[in-house]
């Protein structure tokens, strides 16, 4: 029965009464696409992890299970790396690695789409004859990503490539390891992906559930003085809640399923966002049916929670809504709790969990949250004291008197803005510094290096390749001179790929490889973590701004009957927002750039400044304009010269 | 020349229907008038037109010999700030605003700086029963104190007429009656013409005279007191 009343009310609502229905509808919907999109990145990232794992071998329990000798190795071919797999079966019958028909006989060798693709393409000295005659092309289970260059390279157990010492810094590659299977284990560089998607994630996920609670109290808005006047005329409030819960819950599910499709359609886009230097499977972007079913469960249910809350006063009292009083002020103990976690922060991170140091994160965050509207409150005060103009006064007014629902709007850009500021100055010679002129180094078996040395400068004379071969301690170091280019270093590593089996000649620039990568994938991710805080802050703008006049549509009636200039409330609306996006999210971000002047060994990033004010401006620039969509809304009731029959 | 708003053969038309079918009215300087009138009766339209909120289809309104309706909406807004105060039922105050500043307000849009603006609005809230009530909030006041408070804003940025739709509609009768007693009041003392829309007879005798309006025309005028 209620719900066949709150069905009638829901379509009675009329024209603005169904406005409301589809902001509530549309912001649901952006939350969601934007949640599984959160959740999305776990997903892929483990997808990666359990992707690469085979690569990365985990030796055998016991001596007389392993059927394989397993090791892995970077290569390098311009500004790429190529992932090496070296293998060799101990017993016949060893597993087929993903993606192969057959485990790899001594001498095969197997190439990624990608790789194999290149190697056609460059002069054989640049790289194919590293890998001659290639047996096949590996399938797309062997590859973390779609362009992703791999090599996996079939020996005996006893060539030198299995039995030579090689290094154990994950960083480089993986030494021989007896394995018993090819399932391998996430490795060390996945595992840390994984970390920082999780923290990704939760930065935006907190403001997130925050806007996905924002969007029940707007039914709640709409709906309250109907649920009020139900509640005068004897509703329970059992009843009440049960309608407004059957009713947000409603409009929410259906908004979660609008922007669960709308997250389907857009993986595709999301798949080429470059991280770990390639795009995305498709595939590995789609949460399983059970995680998609768990969301469409839970932000209803969330939306239903944040309904019966925002209804309280009106459920506590039928007249609780009519009044409005001065808003009890925020307490300090807000700002305290945040104090409080920040002190425990180092202890609750000093383990090594990734579960503890993401519950600590989210734990700050969520904090962090608390206190942002006590902050908001005070700059509402401030901006209140020093207003000189009307729309100033107005806004900051508005700012004292709902700190949480401008707080909701800015939040997600405050608690990113931090990071942006930090990563966006950064240069990446903070990690790297001068590589100098272009020469290859080798790591050389102890007491073989004079003999290596000789090696190399024999093959680089006959490759017509000008160098000085020098040795230290255990390296061997050919100096191609500050003439070298990308060619002749590519020529150069292929005269050198074998000269000491299971070892790859790099230069300086590829030791910093993985680096300059991480930096530049954590700068992709920052960006993209903003982008989503400021689709959230330009979708909570507009919905806020829409809600904020058809709330207010008598009182803007009245006040532009009484001469009141449409620019001045509208520059007032504006304000509302941009004084608390300026002060926290600017601040944010100022502060984030001061605290990576320390590490600009580099100078300043240039690219990173002019990205970061990119994203920036037109994250502002779409909260202004997000905020300007409902001008014509405003312009239309205010426009209603009779603001009551007669 | 005492006339201060005139209008002449004002007509307008919502459709079929006919809300003014040609109606002359003139306020004198200092005169209190009441537009008398049942629901639809066109009394609020004809606010509308006198006050330059609604353009008419026909017919002309004279502020202190100016002609208004033809002037453009920019003009008629800021015409409608500096020369005219508007008291309503309810719903004109900002909630979010304490009541010192929803009455320095018409001032502040004026130009006024806000220091000066808030000072001279608080010179109004002694003279209309509002001692202590500076800082309150428009939830915290009761009907009859909010409706002072909007008396305040209406009179403020002295202008030379105020219009009053229903500003007692929303009261109980003793309230109402000290509510009107404090409009016209402080309206005369402020050298204004009152035009109040109303439907009740109580609230008309406030005012110097009544005009009845019944399906878009006036059928009497007569003094009141």
């Amino acid at each position: 029965m209620n719900f066949d009343l709150t069905w009638r009310l829901l379509k009675g609502g009329g024209r603005r009464g169904m406005l409301g229905t589809w902001l509530t509808f549309g912001a649901v919907a952006v939350a969601t696409a934007l949640l599984l999109f959160a959740v999305a990145a776990n997903v892929a990232f483990d997808a990666r992890a359990d992707r690469s794992a085979w690569r990365n071998p985990v030796a055998a329990a016991q001596k007389d299970a392993a059927v394989a000798v397993e090791a892995s190795r970077f290569d390098y071919v311009g500004d790429q790396a190529i992932t090496v797999v070296d293998l060799a079966a101990l017993k016949p019958g060893a597993p087929a690695p993903p993606g192969m028909p057959h485990f790899p006989a001594p001498g095969e060798v197997w190439l990624s789409p990608a790789l194999s693709e290149l190697a056609a393409r460059l002069p054989a000295d640049q790289l194919a004859k590293r890998y001659p005659a290639p047996k096949g092309v590996l399938g797309p289970e062997a590859l973390v990503q779609p362009e992703e260059l791999v090599a996996v390279v079939g020996h005996a157990p006893d060539s030198p490539a299995m039995t030579a010492e090689r290094s154990d810094d994950w960083i480089l590659g993986k030494p021989p390891v007896k394995v018993a299977t090819l399932a391998g284990t996430p490795s060390e560089d996945a595992t840390a992906y994984q970390v920082l998607a999780l923290i990704a994630s939760v930065l935006m996920v907190v403001p997130l559930l925050v806007f996905g609670g924002a969007a029940a109290r707007l039914t709640v808005a709409r709906r309250d003085q109907r649920l009020a006047a139900l509640r005068l005329v004897g509703a329970t409030p059992g009843q009440v809640i049960g309608m407004t819960v059957a009713e947000a819950v409603l409009v929410a599910f259906a908004g979660a399923l609008a922007g669960a499709v709308a997250f389907g359609v857009a993986v595709p886009l999301l798949a080429r966002i470059p991280i770990q230097g390639g795009t995305w499977f498709v595939a590995d972007l789609f949460p399983n049916l059970l995680i998609l079913a768990g969301v469409l469960v839970a932000v209803p249910l969330l939306v239903g929670v944040s309904a019966v809350v925002g209804l309280r006063r009106v459920v506590v009292s039928p007249l609780g809504v009519a009044k409005r009083e001065t808003p009890p002020g925020m307490r300090f103990v807000r700002v305290l709790a945040l104090l409080a976690v920040l002190a425990a922060f180092p202890l609750l991170t000093r383990g090594t969990s990734v579960a503890i140091v993401a519950v600590a994160l989210g734990l700050a965050f969520l904090c962090l949250n608390l206190a942002g509207p006590w902050v908001v409150g005070l700059i509402g005060k401030v901006a209140a004291g020093t207003a000189r103009r009307p729309a100033r006064l107005l806004a900051a007014r508005r700012l004292v008197d709902d700190p949480r629902s401008a707080w909701r709007t800015v939040s997600g850009v405050a608690l990113t803005g931090f990071v942006a500021g930090f990563l966006g100055l950064l240069s990446p010679g903070a990690f790297g510094g001068d590589t100098g002129p272009a020469q290859l180094s080798v790591a050389a078996p102890v007491g073989e290096v004079s003999k290596v040395a000789d090696q190399a400068r024999d093959r680089l004379g006959r490759a017509g390749i000008t160098a000085t071969v020098k040795t230290t301690k255990h390296t061997v170091v050919a100096a191609l001179g500050s003439g070298a280019d990308d060619v002749v270093v590519d020529r150069a590593r292929t005269v050198l790929s074998d000269l000491v089996p299971g070892h790859t000649p790099t230069t300086k620039a590829d030791d910093q490889r993985f680096g300059l990568q991480i930096l530049a994938d954590v700068r992709v991710g920052t960006i993209v973590v903003l982008s989503v805080s400021f689709l959230v802050a330009i979708a909570s703008a507009g919905i806020t701004a829409a809600s904020s006049v058809l709330d207010r549509r008598q009182t803007y009636a009245l006040l532009r009957l009484a001469g009141t200039p449409l620019e001045v409330l509208d520059r007032a609306r504006r304000a509302e927002t941009l004084i608390p996006m300026a002060v926290m999210g600017g601040g944010a971000i100022l502060v984030g750039a001061f605290c990576a002047i320390p590490f600009m060994i580099g100078g300043i990033s240039t690219t990173g400044v002019v990205t970061l004010l990119v994203c920036v401006a037109a994250g502002f620039g779409g909260v202004i304009g997000a905020g300007a969509l409902s001008r014509p809304l405003l312009r239309s009731v205010t426009d209603d010269p009779a603001p009551r029959p007669d | 020349m005492n006339d201060v708003l005139v209008g002449r053969a004002l007509a307008k038309r919502f459709g079929q229907t006919v809300a003014l079918g040609g109606v002359d009215i003139t306020v004198r300087a200092a005169e209190a008038v009441a537009i008398m009138g049942p629901s639809g009766s066109g009394k609020s339209t004809l606010l509308h037109c006198l006050a330059g909120i609604m353009k008419p289809d026909d017919g002309e309104v004279h502020l202190l010999g100016q002609r208004i309706d033809a002037m453009g909406e920019r003009q008629r807004s800021a015409l409608r700030r500096t020369r005219f105060g508007f008291v309503f039922q309810f719903g004109q105050l900002l909630p979010e605003l304490p009541a010192e500043e929803n009455v320095a307000l018409p001032l502040m849009l004026g130009g006024v700086p806000r220091v000066q603006a808030v000072r001279q609005a608080r010179e109004w809230f002694p003279l209309l029963g509002l001692h202590q009530m500076e800082a309150r909030r428009p939830g915290e006041l009761s009907g009859g104190q909010a409706q002072r408070v909007a008396i305040a804003r209406a009179l403020v940025s002295k202008p030379a007429v105020v219009f009053a739709d229903e500003p007692t509609g929303a009261l109980d009768q003793q309230t109402g009656q000290d509510t009107m007693r404090l409009l016209t009041e402080a309206t005369r003392h402020n050298g204004a013409c009152l035009i109040v829309v109303t439907h009740d007879p109580n609230v008309a005798a406030w005012c110097d005279r009544t005009v009845e309006v019944r399906d878009g025309r006036l059928l009497a005028h007569g003094v009141t007191a």
